[in-house]
């Protein structure tokens, strides 16, 4: 439809468009980084160019293991908006000490359940509009 | 601080309506006019309009100046519009109260309109996606539903909560509906029925679900002095409090079936008005997905955290139990159109409080209570009584 395609579900991830880009180089070449406030040294998940707790905008990036552990998952099978296929999990992760979000891609079906170990799984969706490569922090199953 | 009360309410007809967004305006406007003969619309001398996202499904902004035109009001104290997703009903509530008990306004009228069905049904779902964050959780085509089903699956975890227990909420919000003929459903439902359901995010199953749906509410509310000459029935505004724990999903509680936000936010309503859970007759809670309507019944302090499952299934929160809640069917029963759903809660406390709520009736209802979220971070909660106190 016509209509549809002119909506873009995806971030804008290029320099040009993001102070977070660092965040988005390193998961295309299979890293998890965050940010830590280089003032009061809170590491934040997700990245954040402005501390919550201190105020400062100063801050350095700092990697995330690449695994962790489901804290919830669920499994949605209908009315996933368009563009996006079910069935789909979705899960809260245990990552590093932080509670990460993520879908699960290609994960075991059989292998879900609550303490189950999964890894970085970085995926490429659509291109911006200019042609820039995108990715989200996706994780599959371990 | 002034005292205010609701003078007035009305609602419009909520499904999937073939109608336009001004066209449920004009119809919530004219149910809330016709409620209280004695005001005319340029004897409103404020709006608050609570509307999500008429950018995207109208195609129009400036909403409270479309709206106060459409109804012929003419602000001069107040006008303006909340964005507040599932919450903006209540928010607008909290703006117009407000002004009035500053003595900026004597008589506010909040409307809450959506009209959520268009452009298209596939659009319905993806503008959804809108309420969560568009960085973080957005792009893996999060929505709703899979995040309260994320807190329901830690309350099975941790509390024992059943599917069965889950599906009692659905049960009595569709037969609520049944008796409320602005509902979006009124055919009742069946444990079998909703257990059979189709599944839309685990354990969450259709009947589970509020509907996307189109609708819209009105109220008036009016200071002291001016509610004194335009009724005997005032429905007065006893408390009010909101909190936030977090906008993304992992910035909340950790068992994700633990709400702290909801529970500070009665708490502040509670003391505000000088009572307590127990004393709440009739209550509208927030119930998008059964769950949530179990842990709000939890941080209410309706029943001991954790034990919502077993207090919706014994029917102690049905008629003839310790409170009734959701006379009007929810949002399962009713469906939620954002924007709309808060004022719509309110409105019913209005007919309950003044004993003109007929078949859904909540025998001498004396003190009203409706909860109101914008996700599982943000809670507003708001207290009326028929007594001034």
């Amino acid at each position: 439809m016509t209509y549809l395609r002119a909506v873009d579900p995806f971030p804008l991830e290029s320099a040009d468009d993001t102070k977070l880009h660092e965040f988005y180089r390193s998961l295309a070449s299979g890293r998890l980084v965050t940010t830590r406030c280089l003032q009061c040294r809170t590491t934040a998940w997700p990245p954040r160019g402005f501390c919550g707790e201190c105020a400062s905008d100063r801050f350095e990036w700092v990697d995330l293991p690449g695994e962790g552990t489901i804290h919830a998952f669920t499994v949605q099978e209908a009315g996933l908006p368009a563009g996006f296929d079910g069935p789909r999990v979705f899960a809260i992760l245990k990552v590093g000490g932080h509670r990460v979000f993520a879908a699960l891609v290609n994960a075991d079906m059989a292998a879900l359940g609550i303490g189950q170990r999964v890894r970085l799984a970085p995926l490429r969706v659509a291109d911006d509009p200019k042609g820039n490569a995108r990715w989200l922090p996706a994780f599959t199953t371990a | 601080m002034r005292r205010a009360a609701l003078v007035g309410a009305g609602v419009s007809k909520f499904g999937v309506r073939k109608a336009s967004y001004r066209d449920l305006i004009w119809e919530a406007g004219k149910a809330c006019f016709d409620s209280m003969p004695g005001v005319k619309p340029r004897d409103v001398e404020g709006l608050v309009v609570g509307s999500v996202m008429p950018e995207r499904t109208a195609f129009q902004s400036h909403i409270s100046s479309l709206a106060a035109e459409a109804l012929g009001i003419r602000p001069s104290a107040l006008s303006a519009r909340t964005e507040h997703m599932c919450a903006s009903g209540t928010v607008g509530i909290r703006y117009a109260y407000a002004f009035i008990a500053a003595g900026l306004a004597d008589l506010v009228m909040v409307l809450g309109v959506e009209k959520l069905t268009a452009p298209t049904g596939e659009e319905a779902i993806l503008n959804m996606g809108t309420g969560v964050d568009r960085e973080w959780e957005a792009p893996f085509g999060l929505t709703a539903p899979p995040c309260f089903a994320l807190a329901a699956q830690r309350h099975m975890a941790e509390y024992g909560t059943t599917e069965e227990q889950l599906a009692m909420v659905g049960v009595k919000n569709h037969n609520h509906a049944a008796k409320n003929p602005n509902a979006h459903f009124n055919k009742g439902a069946t444990l079998d029925q909703v257990l059979c359901s189709r599944m839309i995010a685990t354990p969450l199953r259709l009947f589970m679900c509020s509907p996307i749906t189109d609708g819209a509410a009105a109220v008036l509310i009016a200071s002291e002095e001016r509610a004194r000459t335009l009724t005997d029935k005032p429905v007065w505004i006893r408390g009010t409090g909101q909190a936030l724990d977090g906008f993304q999903l992992t910035s909340l509680h950790a068992d994700y079936a633990r709400w702290p936000a909801l529970d500070r936010a009665a708490r502040a309503a509670y003391t505000m008005a000088g009572v307590g859970p127990r004393e709440v007759d009739v209550a509208e809670v927030h119930d998008c997905f059964a769950i949530a309507e179990l842990i709000a019944c939890e941080e209410l302090g309706f029943c001991g955290k954790g034990e919502a499952g077993p207090f919706v299934a014994a029917g102690r929160s049905d008629y003839g139990g310790e409170v009734v809640v959701n006379p009007r069917g929810g949002l399962i029963g009713c469906g939620h159109p954002l924007g709309a759903t808060g004022v719509a809660q309110a409105a019913e406390i209005f007919v309950q409080l003044r004993d003109e709520a007929g078949a859904r009736q909540v025998p001498a209802a004396a003190i009203g209570l409706t909860h109101n979220n914008s996700g599982m971070g943000e809670h507003v909660v708001m207290i009326y009584g028929r007594d001034r106190a």
